[in-house]
């Protein structure tokens, strides 16, 4: 039997059968959390459910400004948004 | 078209200003500057209301001096100016060689003492 301490619901609870034809109760670690985007909230791609820290950097996110913070479209949206900025810039 | 201003707002390159160099089929441009040069989709391409003169498929030296106003400066290249490797100078080991050298020679020169001994014992004994 597991230790007291993973038998909470914090943990994931597999059944697993034995050699022997029990059926006896295990706990695993539970999958990571999606990331979100920063801006619109949607789930963000590109980026592993596992404990991230263990992969290198390129693994972690999409290679591109905002990677893995703003989802791609928003992060379009602020780069118009930079864009319209330096016009206004020259106007003036 | 060849000679417009544009920003790139999709993917690694977003956020950084580019010529267009040449048109090519289906929408696409090659675009050239602080940009990696390559070719690009006119959906992923902002405009400013500047125009650049440039000849088409201009070098990216002649694109970065007619960007110089946006602050687009020359990419350099993967090639790393070599530095001069420091060696390793085994100073330690080489005094620790002599030393051994030193008890080999010492052990050698116990040993022929031996060796005159027994032979001397040797002489006394017959």
């Amino acid at each position: 039997m597991a230790a007291n301490k993973y038998r909470s619901r914090t943990q994931r609870r597999v059944f697993v059968k034995t050699p022997g034809g029990e059926t006896r109760l295990t706990y695993r670690k539970r999958k990571e959390s999606k990331q979100q985007c920063g801006e619109c909230g949607a789930d963000l791609k590109g980026i592993p459910r596992v404990k991230i820290s263990k992969l290198s950097k390129t693994q972690r996110r999409p290679e591109r400004p905002y990677g893995g913070v703003l989802c791609s479209k928003c992060m379009r949206k602020k780069m118009v948004e930079k864009v319209l900025k330096l016009l206004k810039g020259e106007a003036q | 078209m060849i000679g417009r201003v544009c920003m790139k707002i999709a993917g690694r390159d977003a956020g950084k200003i580019g010529v267009i160099i040449d048109t090519l089929e289906n929408g696409f441009v090659l675009i050239d500057g602080a940009v990696r040069r390559r070719k690009c989709n006119v959906m992923h391409l902002e405009f400013l209301n500047e125009e650049v003169k440039i000849k088409k498929g201009a070098s990216h030296a002649e694109v970065v001096k007619a960007l110089a106003k946006f602050g687009v400066v020359e990419r350099s290249g993967k090639v790393k100016p070599k530095t001069e490797r420091l060696k390793k100078k085994r100073k330690v080991k080489a005094v620790k060689v002599e030393k051994k050298v030193k008890v080999k020679e010492e052990k050698k020169e116990v040993k022929a003492e031996k060796k005159v001994v027994k032979k001397k014992v040797a002489k006394k004994n017959a």
